[in-house]
């Protein structure tokens, strides 16, 4: 199924958040989640309707050795097992009959095939970043203020339809009015790519790929505005920066 | 875990901030602030007991591992922490919940072989499914616009919702046909969505 049908993608959406997706399908539709940003978009408009409902479910305590166990798990360097560890990794292994030899075997034989084959598992893309080659292609800014200081990270990939705007410096929000990202075209007017957030990080999808919609963008702005839907940028220029094409 | 006498003012998202560069204090003040409430969520689905703890445990987890993955804004709708942990908390409950009930039909398979277009209406809808929904649409002051749907609709998605049970399941608590239940449930949450946006929640 090539999940290109919106319905269906929001009913999947739904269902999955919902719990009411059934077990084969629920892990096909994690496996989606990963590989498309719009679906991970949908996931998530779900999760913030129906996490509306919880506000009704009574509180409960769990007993304090569930912190413990976390803090155990978190806190690694803290942790003082490393002795027991081994005995009891080995230990482990024995009464299970799964000689040692057997396990190194296994695990040389899986990394050949992996090494031997890896446009099986991964894309060319995917290959060259884990070889440290090259990141995925995509379309980068670093916008800074007027003193240099960086202030947003906006990057999307070369062929998704997903812009991550990213707080890198401390933004005082405006008054009154938002701020507003601008694409500006070599030739042609800036567009709007949306309100940009004034802490931690957003996501939003664009109406089409980031290769039609920027491939002729050489600068990205921010501005105030006070306008809902500004038809071009205000004066006030917040922040700027180039659109670089990372490939 | 320490009380602290100091009580810390920061936000939930400047708290995840702060464990998503690993800040274990940060990550502290979150399970301090949310764990009882996140406990909740995952007792109604698995009961009070070990495996709802053990729920709790592997997705603060998740939390710490996750929390750079936590984003505030998506498609321009501002998406609130409690959201995001919510959705891992119970996410993690719906699966164990699943695995229980596999292990169940494997051990005992004559029980989970039951056929919905023959259940007969002996099952009561659990009241209290029904009434935190009841609860939480007034309290998002929706339970109007919810109202505007039949109570079979409301009762489906409850008891989807906060006892985590499958359609089939769902099927049989309401002693309905299946095709029926998935109707009211996929309605119900097309419903949901529209009262929730016209109170600004998602458009």
């Amino acid at each position: 199924m090539r999940y290109t049908n919106p319905e269906l993608l929001e009913h999947l959406a739904s269902s999955y958040v919902l719990g009411t997706l059934a077990h084969g399908a629920r892990r096909r539709f994690e496996r989606l989640q990963r590989d498309r940003t719009d679906v991970r978009v949908l996931v998530t408009q779900w999760e913030a309707r129906l996490g509306q409902l919880a506000v009704s479910v009574p509180v409960h305590k769990p007993s304090p050795k569930v912190w413990a166990a976390i803090a155990a798990r978190t806190q690694p360097m803290r942790t003082q097992h490393a002795p027991q560890a081994k005995g009891s990794w080995l230990g482990w292994l024995k009464p299970a009959g799964f000689g040692f030899g057997g396990l190194a075997a296994g695990v040389i034989a899986a990394s050949a095939f992996f090494i031997a084959m890896p446009t099986l598992f991964m894309s060319s893309d995917q290959l060259a970043m884990r070889s440290g080659e090259r990141l995925p292609q995509s379309y980068v800014g670093l916008l800074t203020d007027a003193q240099g200081n960086g202030k947003l990270l906006v990057s999307s990939l070369r062929h998704g339809k997903t812009m991550t705007v990213k707080v890198i410096g401390p933004i005082t929000p405006p008054a009154t009015g938002r701020l507003v990202l601008w694409a500006v075209p070599a030739s042609g007017p800036a567009f709007s790519l949306g309100a940009v957030p004034t802490s931690g990080s957003s996501v939003s999808m664009l109406p089409d790929t980031s290769e039609k919609l920027l491939s002729k963008v050489t600068k990205l702005v921010v501005t105030l505005e006070t306008d809902a839907n500004p038809a071009k940028p205000g004066e006030t220029v917040v922040f700027s920066g180039n659109c670089a094409k990372l490939w | 875990m320490k009380p602290d006498p100091d009580a810390d003012t920061r936000s939930l998202q400047a708290l995840i901030a702060g464990a998503a560069q690993g800040d274990h204090a940060s990550f502290a003040r979150i399970y301090e602030r949310t764990h009882t409430h996140l406990f909740g969520v995952a007792v109604r689905i698995l009961g009070q007991g070990q495996a709802a703890e053990d729920v709790l445990q592997e997705a603060y987890v998740s939390i710490w591992k996750s929390a750079a993955g936590y984003r505030s804004e998506v498609d321009g709708q501002p998406i609130q922490p409690m959201t995001w942990l919510i959705a891992i908390v119970r996410n993690k409950a719906l699966d164990a919940f699943r695995s229980r009930a596999r292990r169940k039909e494997t051990e005992l398979p004559e029980s989970g072989d039951v056929d919905e277009e023959d259940t007969e209406t002996t099952a009561t809808p659990a009241p209290s499914a029904a009434q935190l929904f009841e609860q939480a649409t007034e309290a998002l002051h929706i339970e109007g616009c919810m109202s505007a749907l039949e109570g079979s609709y409301r009762q489906s998605l409850a008891l989807a919702y906060y006892q985590g049970l499958s359609h089939t399941e769902v099927a049989a608590q309401m002693g309905a046909p299946l095709g029926s239940v998935k109707a009211w449930i996929r309605r119900g949450l097309e419903k949901l969505k529209g009262c929730l946006a016209a109170q600004g929640v998602v458009a």
